[in-house]
């Protein structure tokens, strides 16, 4: 899994993977991100990461192509994915997921199975993007997978947990969103007064656990528990 | 020493006024946009004129009427639209260096061309910074716009003598319809007959325009499906699965799943984020990178 490197302005460069978005792909990703941050800080700007690249923003032209050039005989293991799991509550119930029954019907799903089929997987977090504290994750079962609505919801309320194509995710804030809203989660996402505003990292893992309105509802935790499998 | 601080006061604040400056760039890793001024140029060129350093956050129009009262002196510019200002209803000629003297009430009329107006103030305004920057975003900084009976706080300083040139802001420079892009990272994927048609049409901004991305009116007829969410940044043109040309502005997300056809030049982005809804633009590819 050897990226190559796609020049975009004399600023802006990716590499590029042709592969699908997996653990393994994640790990080169992670080796290569670490490797640039700690060779390159005086002339990386900044980086961006997404499932399959990892974009860079450098201070020149001339600092672009050193890394080029460093580049071409660089080769790098992957970066072992951490086994924590996040345990992330959420009430699967439909004063909380507004989508959760038309989502059912559409898939000819008992609603206890498509629970069950939402909370039962581990999923890895490979990024955050579209909000601040907006997880991308992998490992939606395949049987969920459902087309993003035609007309965007204007305003979803923060802690909504989704469905998108073959994506899951829980929006941090009030936002307009075109996912199919299946639940909703009490703890928070996102926390600019935090030194790190997120409490996950890429790399580790999330697993939903659902519970009830009254649990929601007398939530006091602000933040999940880390559990090992 | 201690600096003396004085209070800006905006008696009126019209919608779409907000703090900015060169915005963040250690927040994406957390999914926190860039922000910051979405004409670079101008909040660059004021600042450059105040002789003021490390990321002075100013505030940005994009429509008349603010009305701002200053208590203390200071320095102050204008640059970005072409307005009409006054200083205690008294019109000013050149709003490129402005001393303002301790109770001074400046009005912002009409916009005569352009689309963002950026006040600076000598040492920018004071604010709690966030990943290095002051600029406003939902839950990044304390409020995502600026509002009326706001105060917001600066570094007086003495008025300058008037012996210093006065440089006056030209706008030519955003009114020609070019705006310079390089290839975007999926450009490859486009048939020749559409990347014919982005190079040689001209486009007409749409009114679905905000600080996030600015929409084109004209579809690219497009059979391309959307790919593995990946990075954008700001200056980056996505084409919808309807055809719809987006170009990502300052607020947008760090990451999309469009197909990123094209990159806008810094200078290419500034003269975008000034034109207005129906304004024509025509993309002029860069072929070679160069430093």
């Amino acid at each position: 899994m050897i990226p190559h490197y796609q020049l975009l302005s004399p600023t802006l460069g990716e590499l590029v993977w042709e592969n699908q978005p997996s653990d393994e792909l994640l790990g080169y990703q992670l080796a290569y991100l670490n490797h640039i941050q700690i060779n390159f800080s005086d002339t990386l700007m900044e980086a961006r990461q997404g499932f399959t690249r990892i974009s860079l923003v450098w201070r020149n032209l001339k600092n672009q192509q050193e890394f080029l050039t460093h580049l071409k005989n660089l080769k790098l293991t992957p970066m072992e994915l951490s086994n924590a799991i996040w345990q992330v509550p959420v009430c699967y119930d439909p004063d909380y997921g507004q989508d959760l029954n038309s989502l059912a019907e559409a898939k000819n799903l008992p609603l206890a199975e498509l629970i069950q089929l939402h909370s039962e997987p581990v999923y890895r977090i490979h990024f955050f993007g579209f909000l601040p504290g907006f997880f991308y994750l992998n490992g939606l079962s395949q049987r969920l997978h459902t087309p993003r609505k035609s007309v965007p919801l204007l305003a979803v309320p923060p802690g909504s947990v989704a469905i998108g194509g073959s994506q899951t995710g829980i929006y941090p804030m009030q936002s307009p969103g075109g996912w199919h809203i299946i639940g909703r989660s009490p703890i928070s996402l996102f926390d600019i007064k935090q030194p790190i505003p997120v409490w996950a990292k890429p790399g580790e893992q999330i697993q939903f656990e659902p519970i009830s309105t009254s649990q929601f509802q007398n939530w006091k935790e602000a933040y999940p528990k880390l559990i090992r499998p | 020493m201690s600096q003396l601080l004085g209070k800006a006061t905006l008696l009126r604040c019209p919608p779409g006024t907000s703090l900015q400056d060169e915005g963040r760039l250690s927040g994406a890793q957390y999914g926190i946009p860039t922000s910051g001024a979405m004409d670079q140029k101008s909040f660059h060129w004021a600042n450059h004129i105040l002789q003021n350093t490390v990321n002075p956050v100013a505030l940005e129009m994009a429509q008349p009427g603010l009305r701002i009262q200053f208590d203390q002196d200071c320095q102050i510019s204008l640059a970005g639209a072409k307005v009409l200002a006054s200083i205690n209803q008294t019109p000013l000629s050149n709003s490129s260096l402005i001393s303002i003297a301790a109770g001074d009430l400046l009005e912002i009329g009409a916009f005569l061309s352009g689309s963002r107006l950026y006040l600076c103030i000598q040492g920018g305004f004071q604010v709690e910074r966030h990943l290095g920057s002051g600029s406003d975003f939902e839950s990044v900084s304390s409020t995502s716009k600026r509002s009326a009976s706001e105060v917001l706080t600066y570094v007086a300083f003495p008025q300058l003598n008037s012996l210093r040139a006065k440089p006056k802001w030209e706008t030519s420079w955003f009114e020609s319809p070019e705006i310079e892009a390089y290839r975007g990272a999926d450009w490859e994927l486009l048939s020749s007959a559409q990347q014919e048609l982005i190079c040689s049409k001209t486009f007409h901004l749409s009114k679905l325009s905000n600080r996030m991305g600015i929409q084109l009116e004209e579809l690219v007829p497009n059979q391309l499906e959307e790919l593995p969410t990946n990075p954008v940044f700001p200056g980056t043109v996505q084409l919808t699965p309807g055809g719809k040309m987006i170009v990502l502005m300052r607020d947008a997300g760090v990451t999309g799943g469009y197909p990123r056809i094209l990159h806008l030049t810094e200078d290419g982005q500034s003269k975008l984020a000034q034109k207005r809804a129906g304004d024509p633009i025509r993309f002029q590819l860069i072929e070679t990178i160069t430093g």
